[in-house]
C-alpha cells in the first residue's frame, strides 16, 4: 500500500459568528495519494471550500479547527506555526481560487507576482526569479509570455488570469495543489482549456490535486475518485462511474439527478419520488402557437456600437412567438447580454428596430421606456440574485415596487393580495415576504427576482443567466418553475445563458452568438445533436459530459 | 501622461480665475467705502482720497479687476499699504519658514501616521489597535494652540531640550533649523496624524479582506511582505487623497502655530495684514494659498496614475 500524501482525519471546523459558533465541517475524513486527482463535490455551504482552506491553513480569522488532524506527509498541518507553516504554504502545498482576477493583486505586474512566490521559497537573485517566472508563463501556455510579464490582471481575460494563478501555484513544484472552483465563472470552452492544462501539468509533475467544485460533470471528467460533501460531512465516496450509475446516498441521488446532462429533460431534474409530486403540472401540454399569428417580438438588423467604434452586436435579427422559449448562447464577449438588454430596452440600439406586438419600440429611448405601456409586458430577470435585489428592500417591497410603478397600485389590501399571489406562483413561502435579501437563501432570492419580474404579468420575460449563481439543485427547481410559468401563463422566454445543457432543456429554439453576430440557429435539440458550424461543435464538446469522464481519466 | 498634465494645468485656469475674482472682490464685499475701510478710523479726508487715488478705486470695478489681473500676470502683486513694500517681496521673505514648517509636518505625519494605521489594521481588535485609535481620538480633539503651549512648556521650559520659540533659516545649518521646527511640527501635525492613521487603518482593513491577500498568504509570504508589498500600495489611493486634503488643514493650522511659536512666516503675515487691513497683502496671500492648493490637487491626481495602473487619463 502506497503512503498517503494527505490524510484528513475526523476534521471539525467552526466559525464564530454573531449568532455564536457555527460548525462548517463536522468530521471529514479523506485521503489523497501522491499524484492523484480527487474531486470534492458539494453545493454551497457544504464545507468543501472550508476543508480546502483548513488544509492550506488559509481559514479566515473567524474560522478555527476544533477537532481532528490534517496529516501532510505525516506532519499535522493544524499544529504548524510561523516559519514551519510558511515553508509549507506555496512550496509543498498550494492553492488556486475561484474568481482568478480578484485573486491577483490588481496593481502589481503578473511577472512580479509569480516571482514573489519563487523568492519567498528560494534563495535566488531577482533576475533568476524573473527568468523562472517567464518559464512558468510558458508552461501554462500563455501566448507572448515576455510581453505578458509586465501586464496587469485587468489587461488579461479571466482564463488567462487563472493560468497565471496556476503558474504561481506550481512555481515551487508543490506535491499537492488544491483547486477551489478553478473554472466557475469562466466560459465552457475556457473551462475546458484551463482544466485540460491543469490535468496535464498535474500529471507531468506528479502533483496530487484536490478539485473542489459544485459541478459533478466536471469532477467526473477529470477525477478518478469523487467525494460528495453535504452539510460538513462526506456522504459518499466513489468512482465517477459508480456515482452516476448507482448513487447510494439520498443526497448524491438528488445531486446526480439535478445535474443537467446532454440528454436530460426538465422533468428529469428531480429524483423519482419528488417527480410524482409535481407530475400533475409537468404533464400539461405545451401550447402550440397557431400558424399565421404574428410574432410577439420581432428584432430586425439590430446593432450596437460602443464608443470605440467596434460593434458589440451587428445585424442581429430574430423573432419570438407568444409562449415560445428561445435560448441565446455564446461565450463572454459574444454580445448576448448586450442584445438582451437592447430587447429589454435598458440600452439603446445603434441601428435596427425592435417590434413588439406589432409596434416599433426600438426608437423609444431607453431612458424613457419606463413610461411606455410595453414596460409591463417586457420584464427581466437578472443574473445574480444576490446583487440584483436592493439590500434595503424586503421581499415584499421588491415584488410590490413594479406593481406600484407600472400597475398604478397604491398599497393597502389589494397590493398585498397581488404580492402574495405572485409569491405563491413562484413557490415562495408567504412568511418570507417581510425578510430582507440577506436573510434569504440563494434559491429564495432567485424566486423573489422572478416574482418581481412576473408581478405585472409580462408577455415576454428576458432572463440573463438566471441560474449561473445558483447550486444545481436550486437551479433544477428554478428551471422547473420557469417552465411551469411559461406553460401556465403563456409567457415567452428569452433565455440568455452560457450553459448549453440548460438551454437545451428549457428552450424550443436556440441562437448561437459569436463576436456579436449569429453563427447558427435552429430547433434546440437538432442544433445541439448536429451542430453545423465548428464553433457550435466546440461549445457542445466543451461541456463536461459525464459519459466521457472515465475514458478521459483513464487516458491520463 | 504629459498631455494629461498639460490639460489639467489648463483646466486649473478657470478655477484660478474664479479665485482671483473672489479675492479681488474681498475689498468690496466688506461693508462701506473700501478707501475709508483701508484708511482706518483716524484718517483725514485727504488720506482717504490719497488711498482712493493710489488704488484706483475711483475707476469702474471691471477695469480695476482687469488691470489688477494684468499686473498679477506680470508678477506684480501690488504694494503694501502699511509698509509700502511690494507684496511679492513681503511674501518672499515669509515663504521660507512656512514652507519649512509644512514640509517637516508633512514628513513627520506620513512617517508616523501610516505605520500606525498599518499596525492598527494588522492587529485589528487587539489592545494595540485600540490604543492607537484612542490616541487618534485624543489627537483629534486637542486644538493646536493647546498642544503647542503644553509642548513648549514641557520640552522647552522644563526640560530645556528645544528652543521655546523662533526660527533659524536652513542656511545657518540643518540642526538649528530643525530644532526650531520640531515642536511646532508636532503641535501642528497632531490632528493630521490622527486623521491619516484612521484613514490608513480603515483602508487597510478593507484591502486585507481582498482575495489577492489570501493569494499572497497562500504563496507563503511573510506578514511584512503582505502588508507592505501587497496591501499598502493598494490602499494608497484613498490615503494619498486624504493627505492632499489635509494640506488645506495644514495651511489653516500654520497660521495659529506660527503665532504660538513666533515663527516669522506667512501665517503671521496673514494675521498682521488682516489686523492692519492691508488688503493688497491679504489678496496676495489668499491667491498664493489657493494656487498651492490647486497645485497639490494636480499632484495627487498624477500620483494616482503612478500607484494604480488601472487609472488612465
Amino acid at each position: 500500500m502506497s503512503e498517503d500524501l494527505l490524510r484528513i482525519d475526523d476534521l471539525h471546523v467552526s466559525f464564530s459568528t454573531r449568532r455564536g459558533l457555527v460548525e462548517a465541517v463536522r468530521g471529514v475524513t479523506l485521503t489523497v495519494k501522491a499524484g492523484e486527482m480527487l474531486g470534492l463535490v458539494g453545493e454551497s455551504g457544504s464545507g468543501k471550500s472550508v476543508t480546502g482552506f483548513a488544509t492550506t491553513r488559509l481559514l479566515d480569522a473567524a474560522g478555527r479547527v476544533t477537532g481532528g488532524k490534517i496529516l501532510f506527509r505525516g506532519q499535522d498541518v493544524t499544529k504548524l506555526r510561523g516559519d514551519d507553516l510558511r515553508q509549507l504554504q506555496g512550496a509543498a502545498m498550494s492553492m488556486i481560487f475561484q474568481n482568478p482576477r480578484a485573486a491577483l493583486n490588481p496593481i502589481r505586474a503578473i511577472g512580479l507576482q509569480i516571482a514573489d512566490a519563487i523568492l519567498t521559497h528560494k534563495r535566488i537573485s531577482k533576475d533568476a526569479a524573473r527568468a523562472e517566472a517567464l518559464e512558468l508563463l510558458r508552461a501554462v501556455q500563455i501566448r507572448d509570455p515576455e510581453a505578458r510579464m509586465n501586464a496587469y490582471p485587468h489587461e488579461l481575460s479571466g482564463g488567462m488570469c487563472q493560468r497565471v494563478m496556476i503558474a504561481i501555484a506550481i512555481s515551487c513544484n508543490p506535491a499537492l495543489l488544491i483547486a477551489d472552483e478553478p473554472t466557475t465563472g469562466l466560459d465552457v470552452t475556457t473551462q475546458k482549456v484551463v482544466m485540460d492544462l491543469l490535468a496535464e501539468i498535474a500529471a507531468a509533475r506528479g502533483m496530487a490535486t484536490i478539485l473542489i467544485t459544485h459541478d459533478l460533470g466536471l469532477a467526473a471528467r477529470y477525477c478518478r475518485r469523487i467525494a460528495v460533501m453535504e452539510r460538513g460531512r462526506i456522504v459518499e465516496e466513489a468512482s465517477p462511474k459508480t456515482l452516476f450509475r448507482a448513487p447510494q446516498h439520498a443526497y448524491t441521488k438528488r445531486l446526480v439527478a439535478a445535474s443537467p446532462t446532454a440528454t436530460s429533460r426538465i422533468e428529469d431534474l428531480v429524483t423519482e419520488e419528488e417527480r410524482e409530486r409535481t407530475a400533475a403540472v409537468v404533464s400539461k401540454p405545451r401550447p402550440v402557437p397557431a400558424h399565421g399569428t404574428p410574432p410577439l417580438l420581432e428584432v430586425r438588423k439590430l446593432a450596437k456600437r460602443f464608443d470605440q467604434g467596434s460593434a458589440a452586436v451587428a445585424d442581429f435579427s430574430m423573432t419570438i412567438a407568444g409562449g415560445e422559449s428561445v435560448g441565446l448562447v455564446g461565450e463572454s464577449g459574444s454580445g448576448k447580454s448586450t442584445t438582451s438588454r437592447m430587447i429589454c430596452r435598458l440600452i439603446d440600439p445603434s441601428e435596427g428596430d425592435i417590434v413588439f406586438d406589432g409596434q416599433s419600440i426600438g426608437h423609444v429611448a431607453a431612458r424613457d421606456f419606463h413610461r411606455s405601456r410595453f414596460r409591463k409586458d417586457i420584464q427581466m430577470v437578472f443574473q445574480d440574485p444576490n446583487e440584483s435585489l436592493n439590500p434595503r428592500y424586503t421581499a415584499f417591497d421588491c415584488i410590490a415596487h413594479p406593481l406600484m410603478r407600472l400597475d398604478g397600485m397604491r398599497g393597502g389590501e389589494a397590493l398585498r393580495k397581488r404580492v402574495e399571489e405572485c409569491a405563491e406562483r413562484v413557490g415562495l413561502p408567504l412568511d418570507l415576504l417581510p425578510r430582507f435579501p440577506h436573510q434569504l437563501s440563494g434559491g429564495q432570492k432567485a424566486r423573489v427576482g422572478i416574482a418581481r419580474a412576473i408581478a405585472c404579468r409580462p408577455r415576454l420575460l428576458v432572463l440573463d443567466e438566471p441560474t449561473a449563481a445558483l447550486d444545481v439543485s436550486v437551479q433544477a427547481v428554478v428551471l422547473q418553475l420557469l417552465d411551469r410559468l411559461r406553460r401556465e401563463n403563456d409567457i415567452a422566454l428569452l433565455f440568455v445563458s452560457h450553459d448549453l445543457n440548460v438551454v437545451r432543456m428549457l428552450c424550443d429554439r436556440t441562437i448561437v452568438l459569436r463576436n456579436g453576430g449569429i453563427v447558427e440557429q435552429g430547433e434546440s435539440r437538432a442544433l445541439f445533436d448536429n451542430p453545423k458550424t465548428d464553433y457550435t461543435r466546440k461549445l457542445v464538446e466543451a461541456i463536461p459530459h459525464i459519459e466521457t469522464g472515465p475514458a478521459l481519466a483513464a487516458a491520463l | 501622461m504629459l498631455s494629461y498634465i498639460l490639460r489639467r494645468i489648463v483646466a486649473t485656469l478657470p478655477v484660478m480665475a474664479i479665485v482671483a475674482l473672489f479675492v479681488f472682490s474681498l475689498l468690496y464685499i466688506a461693508p462701506g467705502d473700501p478707501a475709508v475701510v483701508i484708511a482706518g478710523d483716524q484718517a483725514s479726508p485727504e488720506d482717504v482720497e490719497r488711498i482712493r487715488q493710489s488704488l484706483g478705486l475711483d475707476r469702474p470695478f471691471l477695469i480695476q479687476f482687469g488691470s489688477w489681473v494684468w499686473r498679477i500676470l506680470h508678477g506684480d502683486l501690488g504694494t503694501s499699504i502699511f509698509t509700502n513694500l511690494p507684496v511679492s517681496t513681503m511674501i518672499g521673505q515669509r515663504l521660507g519658514p512656512t514652507l519649512s514648517l509644512m514640509m517637516v509636518t508633512l514628513l513627520l505625519t506620513i512617517v508616523v501616521a501610516v505605520p500606525l494605521g498599518v499596525v492598527a489594521a494588522w492587529k485589528a481588535g487587539s489592545f494595540i489597535d485600540r490604543a492607537i485609535m484612542a490616541f487618534a481620538v485624543f489627537g483629534f480633539s486637542l486644538p493646536v494652540f493647546v498642544v503647542g503651549y503644553v509642548l513648549a512648556y514641557i520640552f522647552a521650559l522644563e526640560l530645556e531640550w528645544l528652543p521655546v520659540q523662533g526660527y533659524t533659516p536652513i542656511t545657518q545649518g540643518f540642526w538649528p533649523w530643525l530644532q526650531n521646527l520640531i515642536l511646532p511640527a508636532v503641535a501642528l501635525g497632531c490632528v493630521y496624524i490622527a486623521l491619516i492613521a484612521r484613514i490608513t487603518r480603515a483602508t487597510m482593513l478593507e484591502v486585507l479582506q481582498q482575495d489577492y491577500i489570501r493569494t499572497a498568504r497562500a504563496k507563503g509570504m511573510g506578514q511584512g511582505g503582505i502588508l507592505f508589498i501587497h496591501a499598502l500600495k493598494n490602499a494608497a489611493v484613498p490615503i494619498v487623497t486624504v493627505i492632499g486634503i489635509g494640506i488645506a488643514l495644514l495651511i489653516g493650522g500654520a497660521v495659529v502655530t506660527e503665532s504660538v511659536f513666533a515663527i516669522p512666516g506667512l501665517g503671521r503675515l496673514t494675521i498682521d495684514a488682516i489686523l492692519r487691513r492691508d488688503y493688497p497683502v491679504i489678496q496676495g496671500i489668499v491667491l498664493l494659498f489657493s494656487f498651492v492648493y490647486v497645485l497639490v490637487n494636480l499632484m495627487i491626481d498624477v500620483t494616482y496614475t503612478l500607484v494604480d495602473p488601472r487609472i488612465r487619463y
